[in-house]
């Protein structure tokens, strides 16, 4: 990895028509997502926006007609407002997703690579058990335990947890207690954020251990800074742009993982706005799918472009990046 | 290389150590009540069932030592029976198989290894070649399409990929159905004349010279395989791809062109080998990596291995059985990874040599 002004990357990003079509692409779905209320009012009795609202309580899907344009799941969810609503809960999924990873990794792998020695090769190992696991088995098996704890409701330092990613994904306040919908959806984040942050530990620790040789570093040092002033201030600021850029790429992978795990009947809960969990009715018409197709179709095509999009502009940070990829010599 | 690998060897009890750990970490936090399951099939419903099983496991000791037994067993007694113990395989009582979550997985694991190695040949093959087409016709249309189809292919969620053929392929041609077996097969399977000597349908079949159970096995697995290899050619078709591009460019590529030798000469014999090393590190890891993603193709497919076994649990919040599923797979995972860097030691003398 070497370094790039933000702006030049930005401006790369443009000019190439691939990353074009991902910024578009992402574009678009910051517009569905912002204008979320206007494409798809919120029915006057509704209590929490998110839930989609029901028309009926039949269990046969309804094909797009009037009143519904992209028709119903089975128990009549209206998709069109599961689809744009659900634009949200991905951006806040995968966004909320990178950022705690990458807290967390920057902080063990800065430790790690900063303080070197037995530090270091024990912060190594706990990476490695945590890369032991395949990485979705890993992501089932903590929603699964976290959502056994906190039915119990006396969860302690695991709800203090909880708080602290509800006040970032919702802005929920910290006093109260968390909304047992919205725990549903922190539960899937926070299984996916604890088996997801190994990578970012290890690039920032190689970073860290190469800035850590510079003589600006070595300068700080002459001169009495402390290690937490030279970390800060002299390090990570010069470390930390490779693994913004991973973080980033990884959005798409994030959406998918949770989408995934809303898809087993994990993640989201039963007609929250979010498009795996739209998908998992299907689950129960894969004999007559022919018939109703729009119910994979719609929401599917909306989780395909979106992680498209991330990974458009993923593959094109990937070449500005990465030298190595770069094609050399012939053609 | 041979200090690297035993350095490797050195670590993997470790890794394994914590691998157990974690687990236990995990289980730790379930409530007495939940963690019976580890010992006892189902707790009697009189009073005071729950407080004696506490008792006779100990499942309110100190957690280092519940640890320590959850490791090794313990002899229970007045039988002196040995109960527990993950060293002895015994991984608990599984509420979703109603049976051991030891038996579960061996009953389950042929059949999750028998699509894994029906989906790597397809997987491999196709990632590699498509990625050498798309390298040596750089920057032609067709390496532009490929481009744009592995970038899409990595977009597709499992699940929606697996529906969509479905679809196609089951709800409206009716080609391939879901499951494993149909029935007329299954009662042959199961009958006493059919010898199953691996549990691997395809392969019992042919050694018991069944050519219309292997077909029906084979149907049933067309749509699970397709899903598994597709959406990991996209990743190998990257690697291949670049990879090769990389070998195209060496000195010793551009000799034996200029020395006039043939382009598909040069390709197979000089670049090609080469270019493939990484690629079998990669091709490795990508089949390790298929323990993800048969947890959803199972699912998708209703095809009854460890993969649907784990999300049936998980979704009735199963933990005994959930975490018994993810012991098995990471040490599958840890072990897979191990072999994967032996063998791109060996193939690469670069590195053996060092």
């Amino acid at each position: 990895m070497r370094r790039q002004s933000p702006l030049r990357v930005l401006k790369k990003l443009l000019s190439n028509p691939t990353s074009l079509a991902g910024v578009i692409l992402l574009v678009i779905f910051v517009v569905i997502a912002a204008a979320a209320p206007a494409i798809a009012p919120v029915p006057e009795r509704s209590r929490n926006p998110y839930m989609i609202p029901r028309d009926g309580f039949s269990s046969t899907p309804r094909p797009p007609g009037p009143g519904h344009p992209l028709g119903t799941t089975e128990g009549q969810y209206d998709i069109l407002y599961g689809v744009v609503w659900g634009t949200r809960t991905a951006f806040r999924v995968g966004v909320m997703i990178a950022f705690f990873t990458t807290v967390i990794g920057v902080s063990l792998g800065s430790i790690a690579g900063f303080y070197g020695g037995a530090i270091d090769e024990i912060l190594m190992r706990i990476t490695e058990i945590f890369q032991a696991f395949p990485f979705l088995l890993a992501a089932i098996t903590m929603t699964s335990v976290l959502q056994t704890i906190y039915g119990r409701r006396a969860a302690g330092a695991l709800m203090f947890i909880a708080r602290v990613m509800a006040l970032f994904a919702f802005g929920h306040n910290p006093t109260k207690p968390v909304d047992p919908i919205q725990l549903r959806i922190l539960t899937g984040m926070l299984a996916i954020t604890l088996f997801g942050w190994m990578t970012y530990a290890r690039v920032i620790r190689g970073s860290i251990l190469s800035v850590k040789q510079k003589e600006y570093a070595m300068a700080a040092r002459m001169i009495g800074a402390g290690n937490m002033r030279i970390l800060f201030r002299h390090l990570l600021p010069n470390a930390i742009f490779p693994v913004i850029v991973i973080a980033s790429m990884r959005i798409g992978s994030y959406v998918l993982t949770f989408a995934a795990l809303s898809f087993l009947g994990l993640g989201a809960q039963l007609g929250y706005a979010d498009w795996g969990q739209m998908i998992s009715f299907a689950r129960n018409w894969i004999p007559s799918l022919a018939a109703h197709w729009h119910i994979v179709v719609y929401p599917g095509l909306a989780i395909v472009l979106f992680v498209l999009a991330w990974n458009l502009v993923g593959d094109i940070l990937r070449d500005i990046f990465d030298p190595r990829m770069r094609v050399r010599g012939i053609g | 290389m041979i200090a690297y690998i035993i350095r490797r060897l050195l670590i993997l009890p470790i890794i394994i150590l914590g691998v157990t750990i974690l687990v236990f970490g995990m289980l730790s936090q379930l409530t007495a009540y939940e963690r019976a399951s580890l010992y006892v099939k189902d707790i009697p419903k009189r009073q005071g069932a729950m407080e004696d099983i506490i008792e006779k496991y100990g499942l309110d000791d100190p957690i280092y030592v519940q640890y320590w037994r959850w490791l090794v067993g313990q002899r229970v007694e007045p039988t002196g029976e040995i109960k527990g113990g993950i060293l002895r395989g015994n991984l608990g009582w599984s509420k979703t198989g109603k049976s051991s979550v030891a038996r579960v997985i061996r009953r389950r694991l042929p059949a999750t290894a028998e699509l894994a190695l029906w989906a790597a040949v397809p997987l491999v093959g196709g990632g590699v070649w498509l990625g050498v087409v798309s390298a040596v016709n750089h920057n032609k249309p067709i390496d532009q399409i490929l481009r744009v189809v592995s970038i899409v292919g990595w977009s597709i969620p499992t699940f929606v990929f697996g529906l969509t053929v479905m679809m196609v392929f089951y709800a409206r041609l009716g080609w391939f159905p879901p499951g494993r077996l149909s029935d007329w097969a299954l009662q042959v399977v199961q009958s006493e004349a059919f010898r199953r000597y691996t549990q691997m349908n395809t392969v019992d079949a042919i050694l018991n010279l069944r050519l219309d159970v292997f077909l029906d096995a084979m149907k049933h697995l067309v749509l699970p395989v397709a899903t598994l290899a597709y959406l990991s050619w996209a990743y190998l078709l990257r690697i291949t791809r670049s990879s090769m591009l990389d070998t195209l460019s060496q000195d010793y590529v551009v000799t034996a062109r200029s020395k006039g030798l043939r382009e598909r000469l040069v390709i197979r014999v000089h670049a090609l080998p080469n270019a493939l090393i990484p690629v079998v590190t990669v091709s490795g890891l990508t089949l390790v990596g298929l323990l993800n993603g048969v947890v959803i193709t199972e699912t998708v497919f209703d095809y009854p291995g460890m993969g649907s076994f784990l999300s049936q649990a998980a979704l009735s919040l199963d933990i005994v059985s959930v975490l018994g599923v993810t012991l098995v797979s990471s040490l599958i995972l840890v072990t897979g990874n191990l072999a994967v860097d032996v063998l791109y030691g060996w193939i690469d003398p670069r590195i053996r040599l060092q």
